[in-house]
């Protein structure tokens, strides 16, 4: 552990990061949204988003929650995944972090995507959207882990390619 | 490279580690559930009522519209609700807290109306017209200032009768008194009532035989948009009140559009004789306002809702003292020596 500090500093930060971003997400998104669109300033952005939070029809904490659920699965399975066993070899390391990885993004850019969309077209849709997020954000776990561990066998091989 | 790839890591983070951060994930996810559930529900209402005094205008609008969507859990907010109507400086605001407490108490909302009437006698224009909005916003619980609005369609000011056109428009109860006011209203001299009156008919109010004629001229207006108006109010007189009964029965089954029925049933008086069964059932609603909106309705069948007798003379020991006064009225309306007796018995237990 003294000897590589890092890569437990790494599953903890990607850990609590991944759970904290996700949370916080829909809450910069909508106060940088208030700040930009809406041309308030940062501090009547902030409290429309405290004003906002519990509000019926707005329930914004309860977006940021719901959001942040399936980042929370995900968190549990990455850190029991990378930092279970000890006896991993490097390559297999690598492997685990790199589907990992992708989870992480593909979760993170569908949430992104959603969040930016609720903001811009606000309608009832928006509202099926955040119920809808979770279950997807769920489903993309395993597809995010597949496609991160083809991504860097394919990188692998081409790196073999050039060598 | 190879040599690299079997090389072991040391241990990454410790299987205690893993526990204890797995532990404090679901402790802070508990910890964020039991924030939603204190700010939700009846749990809100106390922060609710701070906020119905922030300096910020847009931030007491969403207190009062907030705690219309708790329903009965914010019963305890009625008296800042109350005061927010008749004194809040900005109209808007009385405007969403008289909109509040319409759909929580009907008893507060009579207060408001009590509260409201010296403010229609103001000598500011802009006091009176805030009057008339907050009555408006009230709905059909505001009845009793009917007679009041109607004097105000001759106020001077021309925001103030456009105010008190709209009131009555919203309050549309009961219809002969509002359709002749708001039939003269037609006519008065400021396009802007002229517009808003044709606009009652377009919408809010069905449009009888007595204000045909007034919108017939109306079509005829310099102003154009008044006109216009004129036009679509009078489309909505060539239809059959039987489809409207029926379309309006219909919408009884939808708990989000029952009261609008329910007004909507109450101003087509006699010809909503059809629903007189739905609207017997109605009477034991769980919503004080709904209970009030079906007795309006059978009151203005008249006796065409005779059937309903029994159940009005149970309404006259109704928990809310607005629907027993409207259960009252409408024994009175309907006329059978079954409902006067009734009313007799009550009369002298009162005065007894």
């Amino acid at each position: 552990m003294n000897e590589h500090p890092h890569p437990a500093r790494l599953i903890l930060g990607l850990y609590w990061g991944s759970v904290l971003g996700s949370l916080t997400l829909p809450w910069l998104l909508l106060t940088l949204f208030e700040y930009s669109a809406h041309r308030r300033t940062l501090s009547e952005a902030i409290t429309y988003l405290r004003l906002h939070f519990f509000a019926p029809g707005h329930q914004y904490f309860l977006v940021g929650l719901l959001s942040a659920a399936p980042f929370a699965v995900c968190a549990a399975f990455l850190l029991v995944h990378l930092g279970w066993n000890p006896d991993v070899s490097r390559a297999q390391y690598a492997r685990r972090l790199a589907g990992v990885l992708g989870s992480l993004t593909l979760m993170l850019g569908t949430s992104f995507w959603t969040h930016v969309s609720a903001l811009l077209y606000p309608d009832g849709q928006g509202t099926v959207a955040y119920g809808f997020l979770p279950y997807i954000l769920l489903v993309l776990i395993p597809l995010g882990y597949g496609a991160g561990r083809v991504l860097f066998a394919f990188a692998g091989l081409f790196r073999h390619g050039e060598g | 490279m190879g040599q690299r790839a079997r090389r072991r890591w040391p241990s990454l983070v410790t299987r205690r580690h893993i526990a204890l951060h797995l532990a404090a994930l679901t402790a802070f996810f508990v910890f964020l559930v039991v924030i939603l559930w204190l700010h939700t529900g009846p749990r809100a209402v106390p922060g609710l009522i701070d906020l119905l005094h922030d300096p910020e205008p847009t931030t007491r609008i969403l207190a009062s519209e907030w705690l219309t969507s708790l329903g009965r859990d914010a019963r305890s907010a009625l008296p800042a609700l109350i005061e927010t109507a008749l004194h809040d400086p900005t109209q808007d605001v009385s405007a969403a807290a008289a909109t509040a407490i319409r759909a929580l108490d009907l008893q507060a909302a009579r207060d408001v109306v009590n509260g409201s009437f010296p403010m229609l006698w103001d000598p500011n224009a802009e006091v009176r017209r805030k009057a008339c909005v907050v009555l408006g916003n009230l709905g059909p619980a505001a009845k009793p200032a009917v007679p009041s609005l109607i004097t105000m369609l001759d106020d001077t000011e021309e925001p103030v009768r456009e105010g008190a056109v709209t009131a009555l428009g919203s309050i549309g109860i009961p219809q002969a008194e509002i359709v002749a006011a708001l039939t003269q209203a037609m006519q008065d001299p400021a396009a802007a009532v002229r517009y808003r009156a044709a606009a009652q008919f377009a919408v809010h109010i069905p449009v009888t035989a007595a204000a045909v004629a007034a919108l017939v001229e109306l079509r005829h207006d310099p102003d154009k948009s008044v006109a216009a108006l004129a036009d679509v109010a009078l489309e909505h007189a060539g239809q059959n009140p039987r489809h409207d009964v029926s379309a309006l029965m219909a919408l009884l089954e939808r708990p989000g559009e029952k009261d609008y029925a329910l007004q909507r049933l109450a101003q087509l008086g006699r010809e909503a004789a059809d629903a007189a069964p739905i609207l017997i059932s109605v009477l034991k609603d769980p919503l004080a306002l709904n209970r009030y909106l079906a007795a309006e309705a059978l009151r203005s069948i008249g006796p065409a809702a005779e059937e309903a007798v029994p159940e009005l003379i149970a309404a006259l020991h109704d928990a809310d003292p607005v629907v027993r006064e409207s259960a009252a009225e409408a024994l009175e309306a309907i006329g059978t020596p079954e409902a006067k007796e009734a009313l007799n018995v009550l009369r002298r237990e009162k005065a007894e």
